[in-house]
Order: structure tokens, then C-alpha cells, then sequence
């Protein structure tokens, strides 16, 4: 029982993390229609800046602040420079170019920070919560993530429902030349939208990163899940990232803690999973409809 | 050509005699004749050694610090005239612990940089991958960093590669024989890695105490969620548990133990114990909670080498001194004692196969004078024509703060049947400035 509770919990904060990953992935879905493969590496710089300014006495809290807006300058940048060369043409020249990213930020981050594992430190405790006589695998920090990720969608959700910019937003992802026409200004409604998810990115890579390693590689296996966790929940809806989110990580927790040799089992669960719900619901969990082209 | 050749040799030769009154180790059979370009790799000035580590990626922490000892020691042996006054051209190359990147720099090494030998290349799953290319192109492959039993339990099959610390099945078997002596009844539990690292430490175990084992847990390297593993530990009763891990799983399991208030003894392999490397990798960590090795504290290990936390060893001062005198940034670690260990042998070797050596001539070295040579490795090597293992003893030590004290001398034993002894031999004085001088045995 204490093993079936402590891996289900495990499988929660980890779902949780997918979860906060998938969101900047629809988030940049939802106002550009394009997957950003670099998204990883991006949260990764910044989460390597954060690590340089606590190791040079800041708070974490100043420091996950700074990270924040360099993701958002970060993102806007790329998309400014680089991105805004390939919109229009053929979809797949940007996701080629994300992919291109993914592997020049990473190298970038080597060459600045170097390649060795480091710690990242968490502002709250890493021993697990006291319950009866056991301590169980949910810890302050698994608590914080959960509570960080949770404000994230709900603020993800109001942006888009509730507000003009979110409207914009998501009408100059849809068709350009309407919105154009009915006075979005498009150009910078893509560059916030691509400054958004990188700050939503960002803030995955710093919650990931709290009480656990961090290299210049570290969110590749979560670029993976958190890609899966998204297509789970339908690529378009922020609850549907983190519902799949949460599927990921309790399902991949049992692979790991209850199929024999169940660690080597994981990737491939993943890989299991996305057909399943593909072949059963191509359009995802949380499709909103499915006449759209995706 | 070979005129040309020749001329140059003549007087490389009379430029390095004063080298070899002052170093001792470097020309002793150098009077047989002069330096030739006698293999691929070799000129008469130079030999040209390559290896393959992960510089990056999950097995960089530790692994990565390697090749600088082997460097710092190539480098302070070139100040005292080299190897028969040839100077060593050391290359290593990244492979990130990928076995496709193994492939492609090893191949890179053979076939561009043209080196003699490979030497230490590092870890089970990547030098698996170019095992058969190394073999099948007759390039000696020294002492792979590892202690798979692939090295050298078949020199039929793999005539060219060589093991050199001790194999994971051997070590297995001393941590089994600890384990029944001193804690008869303690719970055991495995948390391995799910290759063969893993697989041949668990049968080695096993051949002691299988009856005590409760739970065996495997973890893929890259996964970097040990909580299911960790759980099932502590969900199946074990009160001690046996890792064959690499450091960061090491730090990994510590961090998951922490969470879980899960706190059995542990004993961690030699792989993956290095209490500074594992107390680094924890540091940042919130509010004191982890900050040192402190979590290690008490841990069991084993060593074959000589730690820097002997300052008393005059192996470790030896090296110290090479460290400071040749080495690059940082203090001198264990991972670089393993490096400059390893380089001392390789230099045996050399020196071993004589004044011009050759691919064959090399491994015929090992294979006739490796079981005798000393160094700073505490048990002897195995090397014969029908064996191409490594050193065959270990030492139990615990971990205290950041350093160590040995439970348990060094015991040898064997793959197979083999049983365990105590290792009554005296450990090697260290030779002037820390290089070996083997007589030739092939020419």
C-alpha cells in the first residue's frame, strides 16, 4: 500500500512537471500553429542564468524572476530574428527551424555555462511529507510545482477566454489576412505570443530543474513527454495539457515502479500511449473540433 | 624513406640520453638499436594513443575528469623523455556515453588521427560498440574503463582488448562475501543498472547471498526518476542495498531516500561512490538540508586504487605532485588517480613491448609480463593468453564525512569458481618520478 502511494505520488509531481511543459507548448500552439522544438533549450538557458545569479548570492526568487523576463525577451528575440524569416511558406520550414534552434541554444548554453551536472536548488525542502509513521514521496517542493503549474493554466485559460489580446492572439494564429484586416496588428501579436511561451517555458525548466540536476541536455527526455502530455490534451487546451500531463506521469510511474524492469520500459510506454489515444481520438482528449487541420 | 627515417632516429636518439639518466625509466633497452616509425601510430619521436569518454551527459560527472589525470601524467612523463624517448600524443574525444558517438569518434581515432592504441576507453554500453571494429582492425584496446567481463574473459574472440580494473563480478562477490559475514541478517536489496554492469555485480552477489536478497531494482540510464525504484526498495523491506550505479545515481538514490525518510545501510560499488563528486553534485541543494557528503556518511564502498583521501600514501603524493606540477584546473580527484593509474600501466606496457613495438608486439607484452607488474593498483593483474582481466582484488572501506577508512583488506578472487583470499602481498614503492621501468619482453 505504502509502495502503491508513494509511486502514485511520484507519478503526480512528475505528471505535473509534463503538464507545465505542455503548456508553453500549446501556449505557443495557440497563438502561432507552430510546435516549437526548441522550447527545451530555450527554458534551459534560462534556467541556467537563474543558477548563475543564485550561485552568485541571489535570492531564488529574485533569480527565477530574472529568468522569467530573459525567457521573454528570449522568445520574442527568436521569433523576431529568426522565425518571422519562414512564417507564411510551407509549415514545416518553422518546425525545421525550431529544430535547428533546439540544437544551437543547447550548444550555446555548453559554451557559456559548461556541460557538468549541477544542482538546482528549491526554495522549499526536499524530505517528503510526515503522514502517521511514514514519510510519503510528496515533498514541499512537489507541492510548489503542483500550486505553480496550476496558477499557470488557470492564468493560460483567462488569457485566451476573457481576454482582447488573447483574442487577437489566437485570431492572428488562425488566419493572418482576416485578422489583419479586422485591425489586429499580427506581427506583434506573434512575437508576444512567442515572449509568452518562452516565459510559460521557462518557468517548466526552473520547477523541473528545483532539487534535481540540471546539464545542457537535462529537458531533452521532457521536451518528449511534455510533446506527448500536449497531444494528449488535444495540443489546444491548456486543462487538456495538464490532464494529459497527469496521465503521462502516473502512467509511466506505474510502468516504471510495477512492470518488471520497468525503467527501461518508460520511452516506450510513452510511445504506446500517444498511438492509443491517437488511434482512439486523433484529434486528442480535449479536441475543441475536429474539423481542423492540425 | 626509410634512409630519411633513419637519420632522424640517430639523432633523436643521441638528443634523449640525457633524458635517460635523470628519468631512469625512459630508454633502458634503448641500446639495441634506434628508433624506428615501427607500426601505424608510432614515429620515432612519438606515439599517438586515443580514447573515448563522456565529457558531457549523464555520465560526464566523475568519468569526465579521467583523461585530465591520464593527460597531467602523459605530460609530466613527456617532460622525462617519454617512452624510449618517444614523447606520448594523448587525443580523447567526447562520446557523451552514446555507443553511436563511441563508434563514430573511435573510427575517427583509427582510421584519421591513426593512433597505436585505444586506451581506457570508458563504459559498458559505449566500448561495447566498438569492440568487434577494434578487434577485427588489429588495434590494441588497452585497458577499457569498465568492468564488464566482455574485456576479458574471451581473448579468443577479442585478442586485442584488455580489462584492467576489477571485473563487476568479482566485486560483486567480495560485497556478497562482506555482506554474509558481517550482516547475516541483514535484508538486502539491489539497485542496479539495467545493463551489464548490473546484470554481472547482481551475479556476482548472488553466488553469497541470494538468500538475503529481497528486491532487485533496475534503473535505466537517461530516466532520471528513481522514485518507482526506490519505493519498491523500501515497499519490499530491504535494510541494506547494494548499488551498481553510476555517481549521479548515486546522488539520485540519496535525493529519493531523503524524500521517501527511507534510510537502510547502503553500500555503493566502487563505480558510483566517490563521496566528493557525489557531496559536489548535492551542494546546492536548500537550507543545509543536503549540503555535503554528509548524506554518504557511513556508506560502504570499495576501492582498488589508493584515494586522495590517503594523503599518507606515497602513491597519492606522487601523484599529487604530478597533478600540481602537470595538470590543468581543479584538485587532483579520484577519477584522476584512476587516470593517471591507468597511464602508468599503459607506460608498463610500452615499455614492455620494447624499443620499436608493434600492435602484436604490444599485446604479446601484456599478455607475458602483466601479470608481474606493481603500480599504484593494490591486487595484481590477471593477464595471460588465456585471460585478459584486470586486477582481481578489492578493498571494503566506509564512508566518514568526506573521506574513508578500510573495513576490510584486500581480498582476491576470480570470475567462476573461484574463491576469495586474503591478499598478503606488499603494496609497490613508487619508481622515481612516478615512471615505471619494464624490461622488453618481445624483442
Amino acid at each position: 500500500m505504502q509502495q502503491f502511494v508513494n509511486v502514485t505520488l511520484t507519478g503526480l509531481t512528475e505528471g505535473m512537471v509534463y503538464a507545465a511543459f505542455a503548456l508553453a507548448l500549446v501556449l505557443i500552439w495557440r497563438s502561432t500553429r507552430i510546435v516549437n522544438f526548441a522550447q527545451g533549450s530555450m527554458a534551459a538557458a534560462t534556467a541556467f542564468i537563474a543558477l548563475a545569479l543564485i550561485q552568485s548570492g541571489w535570492s531564488y526568487w529574485a533569480a527565477l524572476v530574472v529568468a522569467l523576463v530573459s525567457g521573454f525577451v528570449l522568445g520574442a528575440v527568436i521569433e523576431r530574428v529568426v522565425v518571422r524569416r519562414v512564417e507564411g511558406g510551407p509549415e514545416l520550414n518553422a518546425v525545421i527551424v525550431t529544430l535547428g534552434l533546439f540544437v544551437a541554444i543547447q550548444a550555446g548554453i555548453a559554451i557559456v555555462f559548461g556541460s557538468s551536472f549541477q544542482s538546482f536548488p528549491t526554495p522549499f525542502g526536499l524530505q517528503g511529507f510526515q503522514v502517521g509513521d511514514n514519510r510519503i514521496a510528496f515533498t514541499p517542493t512537489s507541492l510548489y510545482v503542483i500550486v505553480a503549474v496550476l496558477i499557470t493554466m488557470g492564468l493560460l485559460v483567462a488569457l485566451f477566454r476573457f481576454t482582447r489580446v488573447g483574442l487577437a492572439m489566437r485570431a492572428s494564429a488562425f488566419g493572418q489576412e482576416v485578422a489583419r484586416l479586422l485591425g489586429v496588428r499580427v506581427g506583434r501579436m506573434l512575437t508576444l505570443g512567442w515572449g509568452l511561451a518562452a516565459v510559460v517555458g521557462s518557468l517548466a525548466g526552473l520547477l523541473i530543474a528545483g532539487g534535481e540536476f540540471i546539464y545542457p541536455a537535462y529537458m531533452d527526455s521532457l521536451i518528449v513527454f511534455g510533446f506527448v502530455a500536449a497531444v494528449l490534451g488535444g495540443l489546444d487546451s491548456p486543462i487538456g495539457a495538464v490532464v494529459g500531463g497527469l496521465i503521462l506521469g502516473l502512467a509511466l510511474s506505474y510502468v516504471s515502479g510495477y512492470v518488471p524492469r520497468g525503467s527501461a520500459l518508460v520511452n516506450v510506454s510513452a510511445l504506446v500511449i500517444l498511438m492509443v489515444v491517437l488511434l482512439v481520438r486523433p484529434g486528442g482528449l480535449f479536441a475543441s473540433s475536429t474539423a481542423r487541420r492540425a | 624513406m626509410t634512409v630519411l627515417a633513419a637519420a632522424t632516429a640517430a639523432s633523436t636518439l643521441a638528443a634523449c640520453g640525457g633524458g635517460g639518466d635523470d628519468g631512469g625509466g625512459g630508454t633502458s633497452s634503448g641500446d639495441s638499436g634506434s628508433n624506428e616509425a615501427s607500426d601505424i601510430g608510432i614515429t620515432e619521436t612519438s606515439i599517438k594513443l586515443g580514447a573515448h569518454f563522456p565529457l558531457t551527459g549523464v555520465a560526464a560527472p566523475g568519468y569526465s575528469e579521467i583523461p585530465t589525470g591520464a593527460q597531467a601524467y602523459f605530460d609530466c612523463l613527456n617532460e622525462q623523455g617519454g617512452v624510449n624517448g618517444r614523447e606520448i600524443e594523448y587525443i580523447y574525444r567526447d562520446d557523451a556515453y552514446n555507443p553511436t558517438n563511441t563508434s563514430q569518434v573511435v573510427q575517427q581515432l583509427v582510421l584519421e588521427d591513426e593512433v597505436f592504441a585505444i586506451v581506457g576507453g570508458l563504459g559498458t554500453p559505449t566500448h561495447s560498440a566498438v569492440l568487434d571494429f577494434l578487434n577485427s582492425e588489429g588495434v590494441p584496446d588497452l585497458f577499457v574503463s569498465s568492468g564488464s567481463l566482455l574485456w576479458g574473459d574471451d581473448p579468443e574472440t577479442n585478442p586485442y582488448t584488455f580489462g584492467w580494473q576489477t571485473d563487476y563480478t568479482s566485486e560483486g562477490k567480495i560485497i556478497g562475501d562482506y555482506i554474509a559475514e558481517n550482516f547475516p541478517d541483514a535484508q538486502v536489496g539491489l539497485f542496479l543498472q539495467d545493463d551489464d554492469f548490473g546484470e554481472d555485480g547482481e551475479a556476482g552477489i548472488r553466488e553469497y547471498i541470494d538468500d538475503q536478497i529481497v528486491a532487485a531494482e533496475r534503473y535505466t540510464p537517461g530516466n532520471t526518476n528513481v522514485g518507482p525504484q526506490i519505493a519498491a526498495l523500501q515497499a519490499a523491506g530491504a535494510d541494506f542495498v547494494v548499488g551498481f550505479n553510476v555517481p549521479s545515481y548515486t546522488a539520485l538514490s540519496q535525493l529519493t531516500a531523503l524524500q521517501l525518510g527511507y534510510d537502510p545501510q547502503w553500500f555503493y560499488s566502487n563505480v558510483g561512490s566517490d563521496p566528493t563528486l557525489v557531496g559536489n553534485l548535492l551542494n546546492n541543494f536548500s537550507e543545509g538540508q543536503v549540503s555535503d557528503a554528509s548524506l554518504l556518511d557511513g556508506a560502504l564502498t570499495t576501492d582498488y586504487l589508493p584515494t586522495v583521501d590517503e594523503p599518507d600514501n606515497p602513491w597519492v603524493q606522487e601523484f599529487q605532485r604530478i597533478w600540481d606540477e602537470c595538470g590543468g584546473e581543479g584538485e587532483l580527484t579520484n577519477y584522476r588517480i584512476y587516470g593517471m593509474s591507468q597511464a602508468y600501466t599503459t607506460v608498463q606496457a610500452l615499455q614492455a613491448a620494447g624499443q620499436n613495438p608493434t600492435r602484436d608486439g604490444l599485446v604479446e607484452a601484456i599478455e607475458t609480463a602483466g601479470s608481474e607488474w606493481e603500480g599504484p593498483v593494490l591486487a595484481p593483474f590477471r593477464y595471460s593468453e588465456d585471460s585478459h582481466m584486470g586486477t582481481a582484488g578489492m578493498s571494503i572501506s566506509r564512508v566518514t564525512g568526506t573521506t574513508t577508512e578500510e573495513v576490510a583488506p584486500v581480498q582476491l578472487t576470480d570470475i567462476g569458481d573461484a574463491e576469495i583470499e586474503a591478499y598478503d602481498g606488499e603494496p609497490a614503492e613508487v619508481p622515481e618520478n612516478g615512471i615505471p621501468d619494464e624490461e622488453s619482453v618481445v624483442d
